[in-house]
C-alpha cells in the first residue's frame, strides 16, 4: 500500500510538471503576451509601446529561463528601468536592489507569484475562491447524493417496473441537460418576472457572504441534477445486478421481507460501484462550476479560472492548472484505496 | 484678457444672440457657453432662463448604503485609466478640475472659475479656496501644476492624457513644455498654448484627469488614498466588488454644491452578460445599473423601476483599415471601394436591427448634431446597384470581405445587419466574432471591423483621437494631409459657428474619402430602483457620488 500511494504522488508531481509547462509555454506565446501588456498597461497602447512593456517587466526572455524562475530553480530577473530604478521578479520596483530580497522567488520557495489581473498573491486567490466552491460543492453533495442513490435503489430494485421505467426516465433527462440549459431554464422559471414565480434569486453574488435558501439553491440544483442522473443510472445498475445474486434469491425464500431484503443484503454491495462513480463525477462536475459560477456570478475556482483564461493571467493560470491535477488525481486515489476497502477480493498490490 | 472673473466671453454673448435667433439649440448653447468659461448659472441667465435646481423638488435624506451595478476592473495610475468603469470609482476620493454635466455644461469643481482668452491660447484657473486634501494638506496650484506635468509625459506607455493634452507636451523631450503651466500664487494657474485649442476644458473633465496629490508618483492608487473627495475607498476586488464610505474629512462641496448623502456605496461586478445585470436589479441585489442595453430596455421598462435616457455622440464605427494588407494586396487602399461599402448599407436599417431603433442616424462623418460645431452636409446616397459596379470597376467584385466584430449585443447584431445588406448588394461578406479578450489585442489591425467609440463634448475631439495621421487611435488608418490641416485650423477656433464652416469641409472630405460606415448615435440608458436620486444616466456614463442619495 505504501508504495501504491508513493507511485500514485510521483505521477502526479510529474503530470503537475507536464501542465504546467504547457500552459506555461501556451500563455506565454507572443500574442497572449501581447494581451496581458494591453489589459495591464493600456488597452490601446502601440506596438512599441507594448514591446518595451514586456521588455522591462522580464516577458521578453526566453521560455526555459522564465519557467525555471516560476519553479523557483532559476533566480529572478533584475531589470533596469529607463526611468533609472530597477524593477525584480522578487522585490517589485525600488530605487535599487534591497539587500535582504532573496535570489529566487518560486513554486519551490513557496511563491506562487501574483495575479495581474487580480494584483494580489495567487496563493491567496485560490484559497478564497477554493473556499467558496468548495461551499457550493459541499451542498451539492449534500442533496446530489443522497438523492442519486434513493433514485438508483428504487428503480433497480424491480428491474422493468413502472417506478423503474419512470426514475430511469428522469435520470437520463437530467444527465443528459447540460448545465448551460438547465441553469437557464430554472433561472427562467424560479427567478424572473417572465414567468412570475420569483421564488429563488438567478444570482448568487450574495450567496458568496450569506449563503440563503433563496439565493443559493438555483445554482446548486443546477450542478446537482446533472451529476445526480448519471450517478443513479450507475446505481441502479448495481443494484439490479445486486438483486439477480444467489443469496438474494435465498433470503426471498427463506421469508425474508423484500424491504429488508433491499437494505439489509442488497445495498451494500449495491454501493461499491456507486462510490467510485461518486468520486470520479467530483472532478468530473468542476466542469460544471466553470459554466453555474458564471451563469450565477458566483465568483469562485470556476470563475477565477474563467477570468484567469480570458485575461491570460500566467501564474494564476498555472496555480489553478496544479489545483486541478492535485482534485483529480487526489480523488482518483481515494475511489481505488476506498474500493480496496469496500470489495476485500481487490487489492492494488 | 482682462482677467476678471466676472468677465463674459464676447463669444458667450454671440451665443446667446444665436440661440434667441433660434439657430442652435439650448443645449448647443450651454456647451459652448460654459466651455468658453461662463458659468452654468450664468449661461441659463444669458438666455434669460432660470437654472433647473438639480434635485427637482427633493432632497435626498442622509444616509444609506447604494450598490451599483459596474464592472471592477484593476485600477491603476489615473493618468493610464481607459475606462470609464475605474473613473466611476476614482471619482469617489479624486475630483476633477471640472465636471461635465448631463445637460451639455461645464461647471468647476476644483477649479472655481476659468477663463479663455479669444483665441484659445490662454486659460486661467482660478482653484477653489478651502479644500483639504485627506491627509490635512491644502490644495493648492502646486498640485494641479504637478498634474498637468503627470498628463504631459508622452514617455510612459499608455499615457492617454498626454493625446489630450496635445500641444502642452513637448515633442523633443516627450514632457510638459517648458513654461507652459505656472502657478501663479497658491489659487491660480495659468496655462499657455503654443497653438490654439479648445478641447482643453473638456480634456480636463474626462476621466483620466482626476486630480491627485502632489506627493503622488504613480503605482497603487488604492496603498495610500489621499483625495479631496467626500468618500475614502475602503477595499477594491477586481471582479468582484468595491467599497468606498463617507470620508471623515469635511468636504469642500457640501456648501457649495450639496452632498453627499450616502454613508456607503458598493460597486459589485456582475459581468458583461446584460441578463446577469437584468437578475441583479430583479432579485433586489443591486440598486442601480451602470447601463441599460438591447433588449433588456424592454424588459426592466416592465418592471418597478425607473429609467432615464441620455442622448449622446456615442456611436458605433464600422471602419475599413486602409493601410491592412490581405493576401498581399491592401483591398482598402482605394477611397472609391471604401465609398462603394457605405454607399451600400442604410444607416437607418443599420439603427433599427442593430440597436432597435434607441438612437438617431448618423451620417458617416463622426460628427455630431449635439457637438456645437456641427455642420449639416449632403450624405452619401444608399446605392447598392452603383456600389456593386464601383467594387466590379476596382476589381473587387469578387473579393470576400471578412467583417470583425466584438461579441457583444448590438456591435455584433449591428455588424450581421451591415454583413446582410452587403450580401444583398451582391457583395460577398464573411462574419467573425471574437471575445473581448481576443478583439481588443487586434482592434487597430484589422481590415474591416467595428468599433464602440463613446462620445466626447466637441466634435474636433474624436476627430483628433481617431482619424488625424499617426495618433496611436487611427485605426482606418486614414491618413490626410488636408484633413490634418482643417482639423488643426478648426482647432484654433474658439468660436463654433466660426468653426462649424471649416467642419464643414472636415465632413466632406471624410465622406470623400469614405473612411466610415456610421450608423447611428446611441441614446444610453440607466435603470435605478424608484426612490434613488442623482443616478440619472449621463452622455459619458459618469457616476457623480456625491449627488447620489435616496429619497426620504
Amino acid at each position: 500500500m505504501g508504495m501504491f500511494l508513493l507511485r500514485r504522488f510521483a505521477v502526479m508531481l510529474a503530470t503537475a510538471l507536464c501542465l504546467t509547462f504547457v500552459v506555461f509555454a501556451l500563455t506565454n506565446l507572443a500574442p497572449n503576451l501581447e494581451k496581458v501588456a494591453k489589459t495591464q498597461g493600456n488597452t490601446r497602447m502601440s506596438d512599441p509601446e507594448v514591446d518595451s512593456w514586456l521588455a522591462n517587466r522580464g516577458y521578453g526572455r526566453s521560455l526555459p529561463v522564465k519557467y525555471g524562475e516560476w519553479l523557483g530553480v532559476l533566480p529572478g530577473y533584475v531589470i533596469e528601468q529607463p526611468d533609472g530604478t530597477v524593477r525584480g521578479r522578487c522585490f517589485g520596483q525600488a530605487d535599487a536592489r534591497p539587500p535582504d530580497a532573496p535570489a529566487r522567488c518560486g513554486v519551490l520557495q513557496g511563491d506562487w507569484g501574483t495575479s495581474t489581473v487580480f494584483r494580489e498573491p495567487v496563493g491567496a486567490i485560490i484559497a478564497t475562491r477554493l473556499a467558496l466552491t468548495g461551499k457550493l460543492m459541499f451542498w451539492v453533495m449534500v442533496l446530489m447524493v443522497p438523492a442519486a442513490l434513493t433514485i438508483g435503489v428504487l428503480a433497480g430494485m424491480r428491474e422493468g417496473s413502472r417506478t423503474d421505467r419512470a426514475l430511469s426516465s428522469v435520470s437520463i433527462l437530467s444527465t443528459a441537460t447540460p448545465e448551460y440549459v438547465s441553469g437557464v431554464i430554472l433561472i427562467t422559471v424560479f427567478a424572473s418576472s417572465a414567468v412570475g414565480l420569483r421564488w429563488f434569486k438567478g444570482t448568487a453574488t450574495s450567496a458568496m457572504e450569506n449563503a440563503t435558501l433563496e439565493n443559493f439553491l438555483l445554482p446548486v440544483v443546477t450542478i446537482a441534477l446533472f451529476g445526480m442522473g448519471y450517478i443513479a443510472r450507475m446505481t441502479r445498475a448495481s443494484m439490479a445486478e445486486v438483486m439477480q445474486e444467489q443469496y438474494i434469491r435465498t433470503a426471498r425464500l427463506k421469508g425474508v421481507r423484500f424491504r429488508n431484503v433491499v437494505l439489509k443484503h442488497a445495498l451494500r454491495n449495491a454501493l461499491i460501484a456507486p462510490f467510485t462513480v461518486i468520486m470520479l463525477q467530483i472532478p468530473w462536475l468542476l466542469n460544471g462550476v466553470v459554466i453555474v459560477e458564471t451563469l450565477f456570478n458566483y465568483k469562485g475556482f470556476g470563475w477565477t479560472l474563467v477570468q484567469a483564461a480570458s485575461n491570460n493571467d500566467i501564474e494564476l493560470l498555472l496555480g489553478v492548472s496544479v489545483v486541478s491535477v492535485v482534485v483529480v488525481l487526489l480523488t482518483q486515489l481515494i475511489s481505488d484505496v476506498g474500493y480496496v476497502r469496500l470489495n476485500p477480493r481487490i487489492s492494488v498490490t | 484678457m482682462t482677467g476678471s472673473p466676472d468677465r463674459i466671453h464676447p463669444a458667450a454673448r454671440m451665443h446667446a444672440d444665436e440661440f434667441r435667433a433660434g439657430r442652435i439649440s439650448r443645449r448647443e448653447f450651454l456647451t459652448r457657453a460654459t466651455a468658453l468659461g461662463v458659468t452654468a448659472t450664468a449661461a441659463y441667465g444669458l438666455i434669460g432662463a432660470a437654472r433647473p435646481a438639480l434635485a427637482q423638488g427633493a432632497t435626498p435624506e442622509q444616509g444609506g448604503t447604494l450598490r451599483i451595478q459596474q464592472e471592477i476592473i484593476a485600477l491603476k495610475d489615473p493618468r493610464l485609466w481607459d475606462w470609464t468603469e475605474i473613473g466611476n470609482f476614482g471619482r469617489t476620493w479624486l475630483e476633477y478640475l471640472i465636471e461635465y454635466n448631463r445637460d451639455g455644461t461645464f461647471r468647476g469643481m476644483l477649479a472655481e472659475s476659468w477663463e479663455v482668452n479669444d483665441d484659445a491660447t490662454e486659460f486661467v484657473f482660478r482653484l477653489r479656496p478651502n479644500v483639504t486634501w485627506s491627509n490635512g494638506d491644502a490644495f493648492t496650484a502646486e498640485d494641479v501644476v504637478h498634474n498637468f506635468r503627470r498628463w504631459s509625459d508622452a514617455s510612459v506607455e499608455g499615457n492617454s492624457m498626454a493625446t489630450r493634452m496635445g500641444n502642452l507636451v513637448d515633442p523633443d523631450t516627450s514632457a510638459l513644455r517648458e513654461g507652459a503651466v505656472t502657478a501663479e500664487d497658491d489659487l491660480t494657474v495659468r496655462v499657455v498654448l503654443p497653438t490654439p485649442d479648445i478641447t482643453l476644458i473638456a480634456s480636463l473633465s474626462d476621466y483620466p484627469a482626476a486630480i491627485t496629490h502632489r506627493s503622488y508618483g504613480g503605482g497603487d492608487i488604492m496603498e495610500d488614498p489621499i483625495g479631496t473627495g467626500p468618500y475614502r475607498p475602503v477595499s477594491y476586488e477586481v471582479g468582484i466588488r468595491g467599497v468606498v464610505e463617507r470620508s471623515e474629512t469635511p468636504w469642500w462641496g457640501t456648501d457649495v454644491y450639496g452632498g453627499p448623502y450616502l454613508d456607503r456605496i458598493e460597486y459589485i461586478d456582475y459581468g458583461t452578460d446584460p441578463a446577469a445585470s437584468l437578475s441583479a436589479i430583479e432579485a433586489g441585489e443591486v440598486d442601480m445599473l451602470y447601463e441599460s442595453v438591447g433588449e433588456f430596455i424592454e424588459i426592466m421598462d416592465s418592471l418597478d423601476l425607473q429609467k432615464s435616457e441620455a442622448i449622446t455622440s456615442n456611436t458605433l464605427v464600422i471602419r475599413t483599415n486602409q493601410k491592412a494588407e490581405v493576401d498581399g494586396r491592401t483591398p482598402y487602399g482605394e477611397a472609391a471601394v471604401r465609398r462603394a461599402l457605405a454607399m451600400a448599407v442604410d444607416n437607418s436599417v443599420l439603427l433599427e436591427l442593430g440597436y432597435s431603433g434607441l438612437g438617431t442616424v448618423a451620417e458617416n462623418h463622426h460628427v455630431s448634431p449635439i457637438h456645437p460645431e456641427y455642420a449639416p452636409v449632403d450624405r452619401l446616397p444608399y446605392d447598392p446597384d452603383q456600389a456593386r459596379t464601383i467594387l466590379e470597376e476596382a476589381g473587387m467584385g469578387d473579393y470576400t470581405h471578412t467583417l470583425v466584430s466584438l461579441d457583444d449585443g448590438y456591435q455584433r447584431d449591428t455588424c450581421d445587419a451591415v454583413a446582410a445588406q452587403l450580401r444583398d448588394a451582391g457583395i460577398n461578406v464573411e462574419r467573425q466574432i471574437l471575445p473581448g479578450s481576443t478583439y481588443w489585442n487586434d482592434w487597430l489591425k484589422f481590415p474591416f471591423s467595428a468599433t464602440e467609440w463613446n462620445g466626447r463634448p466637441l466634435g474636433v475631439q474624436v476627430l483628433g483621437l481617431a482619424y488625424r495621421s499617426g495618433v496611436p487611435w487611427n485605426e482606418s488608418g486614414y491618413a490626410s494631409d488636408e484633413f490634418d490641416d482643417l482639423l488643426t485650423q478648426a482647432n484654433g477656433i474658439a468660436d463654433a459657428d466660426t468653426r462649424s464652416e471649416v467642419m464643414a469641409k472636415i465632413e466632406k472630405l471624410m465622406l470623400q474619402d469614405g473612411v466610415i460606415i456610421q450608423p447611428y448615435w446611441r441614446s444610453t440608458f440607466r435603470h435605478s430602483v424608484p426612490n434613488l436620486l442623482g443616478a440619472e444616466m449621463h452622455p459619458a456614463f459618469e457616476i457623480h457620488p456625491y449627488k447620489l442619495g435616496f429619497a426620504s
